[in-house]
């Protein structure tokens, strides 16, 4: 029956689990195009999957798809909502968005050949969650100024010397904020099984006005919160600084799933 | 332990996952695989740069002069026909505003 509808349909893969429990977990959720969530069982493993209609996620609508907002950020997060789903209770292995094939056999063929790197993958992250850590500044915050600044504009000379005061003060207080944002990874990085640092966000997207200086990404066992006492300390000790910290999650292990894979 | 009892040791982070942090994650990190429909990575690219505009800054997007997506029926989703002119308005008035540049901080506005 489904190497029928293939023509209309493909089958969006969120991730892979362990086969054994993951059947009851798809009951009842709902993924992209607000599709039912199923299990393709092959060994011990199981991919996630819906049958989402081609005319949204096919070769030709999709790249029109992405362009739109709504559309995007609906789907992105459904994508994100299933793993988090599946995550609460078992290890998954997490796949970017828009991984899509014409059929399930398709999907079948997927987890048999690459049976050996899920299966490490999933042990890599089992019982484990993945953290944010962002830490962020405000621009320019501005060094302490040298007390009676304004006496000293008396002379031009002087205006001079101030505006270099300024300078190195600004270039002192960078050097400062890069030391403390470096020794923060550092003490996470000791408290997980691994972490990652990413590029920062822009203020385009972030909608803040502090800058990000600090995008990481850390795996530590499910339950344990010291990363998250740690995160709260730093963030009391940064605030002479003007620098904050901030923890999001726990997330499925989107970063923490690449090891084995060879990216196009 | 919930996500609730992990945000509330975070300051200020009212929401337990912004959509940039689900963006980054789900388009950029997790296992990349060919499958049968191939996502055009550029159409991606383009993307987040329309994002960055759309996501936080539409009142400097607007202080700019730029306010496509109030018409563009893609990103209003009324769907719609005359997109071929819409597009190309879009395109003009993404260079005019400097899109094509590494950093939105230096987008520099018009000509």
């Amino acid at each position: 029956m489904t190497a029928l509808t293939a023509a209309a349909t493909g089958w969006y893969v969120y991730g892979v689990v362990g086969g054994d429990a993951a059947v009851e977990l798809a009951r009842d959720l709902r993924g992209v195009a607000a599709e039912r969530v199923r299990i393709v069982e092959h060994g011990s493993l199981g991919a996630i999957v819906s049958e989402v209609p081609l005319d949204e996620f096919g070769e030709e609508a999709l790249p029109e798809r992405l362009n739109d907002r709504g559309w995007l950020e609906r789907n992105a997060r459904a994508h994100e909502d299933v793993l988090q789903d599946f995550a609460a209770s078992t290890a998954v292995v997490p796949l970017r968005f828009g991984t899509i094939y014409r059929d399930p056999t398709a999907v079948t063929a997927l987890l048999t050949e690459r049976a050996d790197a899920f299966a490490a993958s999933l042990e890599h992250v089992r019982g484990r969650v993945e953290l944010g850590v962002k830490a962020w500044t405000d621009r320019g915050a501005p060094a302490a100024r040298p007390r009676g600044a304004a006496e000293l504009r008396a002379t031009g000379r002087s205006y001079l010397e101030e505006r270099l005061h300024e300078r190195e003060a600004a270039a002192r207080a960078g050097a400062k904020r890069f030391e403390i944002v470096q020794a923060a990874h550092e003490r996470l990085l000791a408290l997980a099984v691994d972490g990652v640092v990413n590029r920062p966000q822009p203020r385009e997207l972030t909608g803040r006005a502090e800058e990000m200086v600090l995008n990481a990404a850390y795996l530590v066992p499910a339950g344990d919160s010291s990363l998250a006492r740690e995160v709260a300390l730093l963030d009391a000790e940064g605030r002479d600084a003007g620098i904050s910290f901030e923890l999001t999650g726990p997330w499925p292990p989107h970063n923490f799933v690449d090891e084995q894979v060879d990216r196009p | 332990m919930s996500s609730r009892d992990l945000a509330a040791h975070s300051q200020g982070s009212a929401h337990p996952a912004q959509l940039a942090d689900v963006l980054e994650r789900v388009l950029d990190k997790g296992i990349v695989i060919a499958g049968d429909i191939q996502i055009n990575l550029l159409d991606i690219e383009l993307l987040t740069v329309k994002l960055r505009l759309l996501v936080a800054s539409a009142d400097k997007a607007r202080e700019m002069g730029i306010d496509w997506w109030e018409g563009d029926p893609f990103l209003s989703r009324r769907g719609g026909d005359g997109n071929g002119a819409l597009e190309q308005r879009l395109r003009r008035l993404e260079s005019a505003a400097g899109l094509e540049t590494e950093h939105g901080d230096e987008d520099g506005g018009r000509t």
